[in-house]
């Protein structure tokens, strides 16, 4: 019968991320794989009065578009896409692939113009979460295809994915709200801090963050979730850091990048493996080589690479860097058609040093953060 | 399912039945288990130039809104659906039912509200079709349960289902469109008589069909197909009428119905089977106890009943009448929540008179009519 985690899972997403009220309109997206997570989420909206729809994709047919439709049909967005987008208050996002390679013969051109078309659409859902308009959580339900992804059983998968969402306890929403409270202290604390600097193996690199707000990643938009993040000033960022974990983009991976920067901006860059794509995704445009993120990874529920960045960037005891885009709600004004996360692994090796002093030490922050500091500033 | 058939299908549905054209959003309504007949579709509206948008609810989904829904819940409506048939050029609706029986155990009352909350879009549907603006479908793929309902294998059923639709045939478009042609010429000559009545074991009803129209149904809105049909006029419905068909309402079944008319009003029911969902069903709205349509079973290729109403109301030598609302294409002018199709097997010891004339007998009309 149902796994009691999934019911669970089902159940923080609702009351917890979303905090779904009575009366509101809520979409799950999902395939059909995903369905127990789905009728969890169903159920739990059922639960309190909200309105509650599923929204099922079908496999091949995406892969159909992409390969044999034409330029008008691949970029087209229909009127009731566009009516739906307006009309929801919430939605949640399963990913749930029987098969995480299926695009990977797709022409990669077709494939960004198909994304580009929907970003449209995407924008405009973007920018009602930002205004809070509407709520948004994605979340991961495991199969054989993420498991094999992650090189493990489906068994150690459900394991992993469920302990990384705390559902693997029964009171999983009063876990997140003392993660949304440490981690709120947190990045206010880091909030004070001008310059970052963060050194390990072949790494000792120098942020500026001066009068960049930190953020929270406390379950609400993801989940799992577990980080604090803000996007360095654009000019500041100066010296060399190596990634030790594989950067994927859309699918594809990048080893062993190393990068180096001057003045903001990255002056040299390799990797012992795809160092083209390297190249020509730093070539997209004029902001693709400026920082648009820099975040703790702060899940200690999560402590391996799986190849899927939804648990790989929380992963605790990591830093990640992503090149590209960066996020105006802390301050960040870096533009781009890129946003990619590469990850650090610190846990072994690394430090972090804020305005000259030491806070972080081998995947640990050497301090709790003081919380009563943030109640008062959440509360003013 | 690498199935020749499925393709065939799918071209029927897509050139024929909707005639998909170039720049048609084309919503593509179905269950997650029809998948494979999806894929086909799709294709085949990607390769018209048209735009397929999907639409699937999660099996259980509903289930769950009827058991655990308040009625606020049941009686909303996803805005998704009200975009989609108030903006489809052309609705595909493909029913791919993992269990037929799902909702069996679910109170009555709840699927009635459900059926009356959904009104108002069935309501825009029939509007925008009977004016043209929307084409539209409904077809069901072959799955276990609807296979266990008509007691078959799957493989055993999916050959019912595609021989009903003339999928084995050299040329199934050609021989729906001759079929349609016959079924039109017959429905001019319905379209001159007054009264139809039905003779038949524990059966003797009058209908009056004065200036109504007779519609013929040759695989556009439903495929199968294979019936015609008219809104009889709601005034002139008389006499009794007994079902031999078991009836089925959203996975729960009746059998042994029997009805009484008077002044076209249902004035008395009983089932052997199920009769208390019958009489919550009469009660529905005020439409419920009338008679919406009027039709005749034509397809020679569906010959047995299987419990599903796509099918057993096209069986060749059977009538169905349908309680609630009428089609407004055939001058019916019944409105309810309700239209739920109740069939009859004529095919032996039957007569139908037409204006008093014996115009079809044991489930075939009569040779040289017209």
């Amino acid at each position: 019968m149902t796994d009691p985690r999934v019911e669970r899972l089902g159940s923080l997403i609702v009351d917890y991320s979303l905090a779904l009220k009575e009366g509101q309109v809520v979409r799950i997206d999902t395939l059909e794989v995903g369905a127990p997570l789905a009728l969890a989420c169903y159920r739990a909206a059922l639960r309190v009065g909200a309105h509650p729809y599923t929204n099922v994709g079908l496999p091949g047919l995406g892969e159909e578009l992409l390969h044999n439709g034409t330029e008008e049909q691949v970029t087209y967005i229909s009127p009731i896409q566009w009516e739906e987008i307006e009309q929801i208050d919430a939605l949640v996002t399963i990913w749930s692939e029987v098969n995480t390679r299926s695009l990977s013969r797709v022409d990669p051109d077709r494939h960004a113009q198909h994304i580009a078309a929907n970003r449209k659409l995407s924008n405009r859902r973007w920018e009602r979460i930002s205004k809070g308009e509407m709520g948004w959580c994605g979340t991961l339900f495991p199969t054989n295809g993420h498991a094999q992804e992650a090189e493990m059983s489906l068994a150690e998968y459900e394991d992993f994915v469920f302990a990384a969402c705390h559902v693997h306890e029964e009171d999983a929403a009063s876990h997140w709200r003392s993660v949304s409270t440490t981690l709120g202290a947190r990045a206010s604390e880091l909030g004070n801090v001008r310059e970052l600097r963060i050194v390990g193996p072949d790494t000792d690199l120098r942020l500026g963050t001066d009068g960049r707000s930190w953020l929270a990643a406390d379950g609400r938009y993801n989940m799992p979730d577990g980080e604090v993040f803000t996007s360095p000033i654009e000019t500041e960022t100066e010296g060399e850091i190596r990634y030790t974990f594989p950067a994927v983009y859309h699918g594809r991976e990048v080893e062993d990048i190393r990068l180096r920067f001057e003045a903001g901006r990255v002056v040299h860059a390799e990797a012992s493996r795809g160092n083209d794509y390297l190249q020509s995704l730093l070539d997209m445009d004029a902001g693709a080589r400026v920082l648009g993120e820099v975040a703790f990874g702060l899940n200690y529920e999560i402590d391996r690479f799986t190849r899927n960045i939804l648990f790989d960037e929380k992963i605790g005891g990591t830093m990640h860097l992503a090149l590209g885009s960066g996020f105006q709600q802390t301050g960040g004004r870096n533009t781009s058609g890129l946003h990619w996360d590469m990850i650090c692994d610190l846990r072994e090796d690394g430090e972090v040093y804020a305005d000259g002093e030491l806070i972080w030490k081998n995947g640990r922050f050497l301090a709790e953060p003081a919380l009563e500091v943030v109640e008062s500033a959440v509360g003013g | 399912m690498a199935d020749d058939r499925l393709e065939r299908l799918a071209g029927v549905l897509v050139e024929y039945s909707t005639g998909v054209k170039e720049g048609d959003l084309v919503c593509i309504d179905t269950d997650p288990a029809a998948a494979p007949l999806v894929q086909a579709i799709w294709r085949r509206v990607l390769a018209a130039g048209a735009h397929p948008h999907l639409r699937v609810d999660l099996d259980g989904s509903a289930e769950l809104l009827l058991r655990e829904g308040s009625d606020a819940q049941i009686d909303w409506i996803t805005p998704l659906r009200r975009a989609e048939v108030e903006r489809a050029d052309v609705r595909i609706a493909i029913e791919a039912e993992v269990n037929t029986r799902g909702n069996t155990s679910v109170d009555p009352e709840r699927l009635a509200r459900a059926e009356r909350a959904r009104e108002p879009l069935r309501r825009i549907h029939f509007r925008r079709a009977s004016a043209g603006e929307l084409r539209a479908v409904i077809t069901v793929f072959p799955t276990n349960g609807t296979a266990q309902e008509a007691n078959m294998s799957l493989g055993e059923y999916e050959d019912f289902v595609f021989r009903a639709g003339l999928l084995d045939h050299a040329d199934p478009v050609a021989d729906w469109q001759e079929l349609g042609t016959g079924f039109t010429e017959l429905g001019s000559w319905l379209g001159q008589r007054e009264t139809i009545r039905v003779v038949s074991d524990g059966t003797d009803l009058t209908l009056g069909v004065g200036g109504r129209t007779w519609i013929p149904c040759d695989g556009k809105e439903n495929f199968p197909d294979g019936e015609i049909f008219t809104g009889p006029v709601e005034s002139q419905v008389e006499g009794v009428v007994r079902f031999t068909y078991p009836a089925t309402y959203s996975g729960r079944r009746l059998s042994g119905i029997e009805l009484e008319f008077r002044e076209g009003q249902v004035v008395r029911a009983s089932a052997d089977e199920g009769e208390e969902l019958l009489l919550r069903m009469l009660e529905l709205d005020e439409g419920a106890r009338h008679v919406g349509e009027f039709a005749f079973g034509l397809n020679e290729a569906i010959t047995e009943f299987t419990g599903h109403t796509l099918f057993d109301e096209k069986i060749g030598g059977t009538m169905h009448l349908a309680l609630g609302a009428s089609y407004p294409e055939s001058g019916g002018t019944v409105q309810s929540a309700l239209h739920w199709d109740l069939v009859c097997d004529l095919r032996s010891g039957s007569e139908v008179y037409a204006d008093g004339e014996v115009v079809y007998r044991d489930g075939r009309f009569v040779e040289g009519l017209f």
